[in-house]
């Protein structure tokens, strides 16, 4: 009996599994709800091997025109950056360049910038690349459903991402997506030597105006000893801003 | 040095107290920003003179209330070797006033126009300030003129309108002292202040998925003293262009062209450019630039490399400027490294080479230079 309940249980997982591909996972955690337009404060602190901090500061605004995001944000600390703002176009369209202007308040000129490469980038000295930071396809990579295992006592499915274009900086990474919110909550990335090379983890992740929200989250390079914590305040949703926000007018014109 | 230990000392006093974040009260909101920075080359050959030694505070603040507001920003400078540039310097100050739809902006401020990197095509409003040639941040080179400013903002495209009543012109150092002077002038002769001689002119700029351009008509002076008989002087012209930039992969396409049109004379100026973001903190950056048909003519080329290491707490980078045509080279080389969130150290050497051309007059002028900058 014991062993039919087994063999029972493990038909249903294989049926779990199968019913749900890992696109439709990586799909789902796109398409979770977060309002047609947000705000967010943000500070990032980036900790070096020894200890030693420095930090950023910035404000972010981003609104959905269908199925693609325009953001704007700028940076408000140190003072070298203060100023400084990126605006994005982020298409969902897998192979679609995405549109991005940057504003340097010393050269007061906008200069279009490559929106492909970027994204790759570390974002600002960062252990998150432009891509960790929200803007990536979802068939930008090939994703596997590994297995379903519970982590910090929340259930999740396990999720391979190999990604399409052998340019990127990693060549496969796992993700654990807590089923009761569409989140990844812990991110291992693998280099192309296929050696563990960076580890996000998400320390808080709360509902906020009936949205779930990432609050508190670290990417640590596991090779060089670097990390990143960002913490988000003041999040906000639906907060009715107006496409006018999203244009380099505004970019020049900054807070 | 003692002067400049006092100055220092007297602007991180008026940095740490003026350090402060955005204020808001009863819808007024206001913020200061700024740095302290002191900067010193040494000539590398010949005398190993000094070229520069200069410290000041630079402070910028900015009130604001229901769309409306007022920026201003200024220097207070010691300058060692040249005095009469010590003392206090109002950089910018204009009130500004609008919505999302439109803005107006009145009052001293650097204009800028186009997409080239440190090479003028349509940005031809604000002047260069050639104190020191080129060896000068890129914001003190440029010349803040006293101006209004009228935007029309669409999502897509916005249209500028500006008008200057009295033009500025291009600053040459000519004070024996000054290790960058041009040499003596003849008396300068400007036009006079009067509305016929004022600058006017308009922008019409296009933001879209896949490309920006832009296109420019400008009533305006030639801004670089020329010799016009027993005086310097200058004359008035009429520029038309455009820009445009096309990001093609991890590439980015510039361009930039306008036809000066002066006495029924035509000379035509145009710009290719090429960005490259290659990843991993590089970034790489060429233009070609040449003029054609009357007039002086020159060919320009610049190319820039840089490359952020240890999580952006470094950054290498030269910026060269090669004279195609007479055969000269100016190459600023640098690394900043941020020692802290405000703290920058940045050691730089400028490099000049000339057989002839623009940069014949500063081939001695090789320095390597050190700069403190406290951001606040």
């Amino acid at each position: 009996m014991k062993k039919m309940i087994v063999l029972a249980g493990m038909l249903l997982t294989a049926a779990t599994l199968n019913a749900q591909s890992g696109r439709d996972i990586v799909q789902r955690v796109k398409d979770r709800p977060d309002g047609d337009s947000r705000y967010a404060e943000m500070q990032l602190t980036l900790v070096k091997k020894n200890g030693n901090t420095r930090e950023r500061k910035m404000v972010s605004w981003a609104m959905d025109e269908g199925k693609d995001t325009k953001k704007i944000m700028f940076f408000t600390y140190p003072g070298d950056v203060k100023g400084t703002g990126f605006l994005t176009w982020d298409y969902d369209q897998a192979g679609k360049e995405d549109d991005k202007w940057l504003y340097l308040p010393a050269m007061k000129k906008t200069r279009r910038i490559s929106g492909s490469s970027s994204k790759t980038d570390y974002f600002m000295g960062t252990d998150f690349t432009y891509d960790d930071m929200g803007g990536r396809s979802v068939d930008d990579d090939t994703h596997t459903l590994l297995r379903e295992e519970n982590r910090d006592g929340h259930k999740c499915w396990v999720v391979e991402s190999k990604p399409k274009d052998s340019h990127e900086i990693y060549s496969r990474k796992l993700s654990w997506i807590r089923q009761d919110c569409d989140t990844a909550v812990y991110v291992e990335f693998y280099d192309k030597l296929d050696k563990l090379h960076r580890v996000m983890t998400v320390e808080d992740v709360q509902k906020v105006d009936g949205f779930w929200t990432v609050l508190k989250m670290e990417m640590t390079n596991v090779q060089s000893g670097h990390s990143t914590r960002i913490v988000v305040s003041n999040p906000k949703y639906n907060v009715g801003v107006d496409k006018s926000l999203f244009t380099v007018a505004k970019l020049e014109k900054g807070l | 040095m003692k002067n400049i230990v006092r100055f220092v000392l007297l602007g991180w006093g008026a940095a740490l107290m003026a350090a402060s974040p955005v204020h808001a009260q009863d819808g007024l909101e206001w913020g200061v920003k700024g740095f302290v920075d002191t900067y010193h080359a040494l000539r590398t050959s010949g005398d190993a003179d000094w070229m520069s030694s200069r410290t000041r505070v630079r402070g910028e603040f900015r009130l604001e209330k229901d769309g409306g507001g007022a920026f201003v920003s200024a220097n207070l400078v010691y300058n060692a070797l040249l005095k009469d540039k010590s003392g206090f310097q109002l950089r910018e100050a204009y009130a500004y006033w609008g919505n999302e739809h439109w803005d107006v902006r009145a009052g001293k401020q650097i204009i800028s126009w186009g997409v080239a990197d440190g090479l003028r095509v349509t940005d031809l409003i604000s002047p260069m300030d050639y104190s020191e040639f080129l060896a000068q941040d890129y914001d003190d080179i440029r010349v803040p003129v006293g101006a209004l400013r009228l935007r029309f903002i669409q999502d897509a495209w916005n249209l500028e309108a500006v008008a200057v009543p009295v033009p500025e012109f291009f600053v040459l150092p000519t004070d024996a002292a000054n290790p960058w002077s041009v040499g003596a002038l003849p008396p300068e002769v400007r036009p006079s202040p009067v509305v016929k001689n004022m600058e006017y002119g308009a922008r019409f700029s296009c933001f879209l998925g896949g490309i920006d351009f832009s296109l420019m008509a400008l009533r305006t002076w030639s801004k670089m003293p020329e010799l016009q008989g027993d005086h310097i002087g200058y004359h008035r012209m009429t520029a038309l262009g455009g820009d445009v930039s096309l990001p093609l992969g991890s590439f980015v396409l510039r361009g930039e062209a306008a036809d000066y049109i002066f006495g029924g004379k035509h000379q035509g100026n145009a710009l290719i450019g090429l960005d490259w973001y290659p990843g991993a903190d590089w970034n790489v950056s060429a233009q070609y630039n040449q003029t054609f048909g009357e007039g002086e003519r020159s060919n320009l080329a610049t190319l820039r490399v840089s490359k952020a290491l240890l999580n952006n707490a470094l950054t290498l980078s030269t910026f060269a400027y090669a004279d195609v045509r007479d055969g000269g080279v100016f190459n600023r080389l640098s690394a900043d490294w941020a020692a802290t969130d405000q703290l920058h150290a940045i050691l730089g050497y400028d490099y000049f080479y000339a057989d002839g051309g623009m940069f014949l007059i500063y081939k001695n002028n090789s320095e390597v230079w050190v700069k403190l900058k406290y951001c606040f």
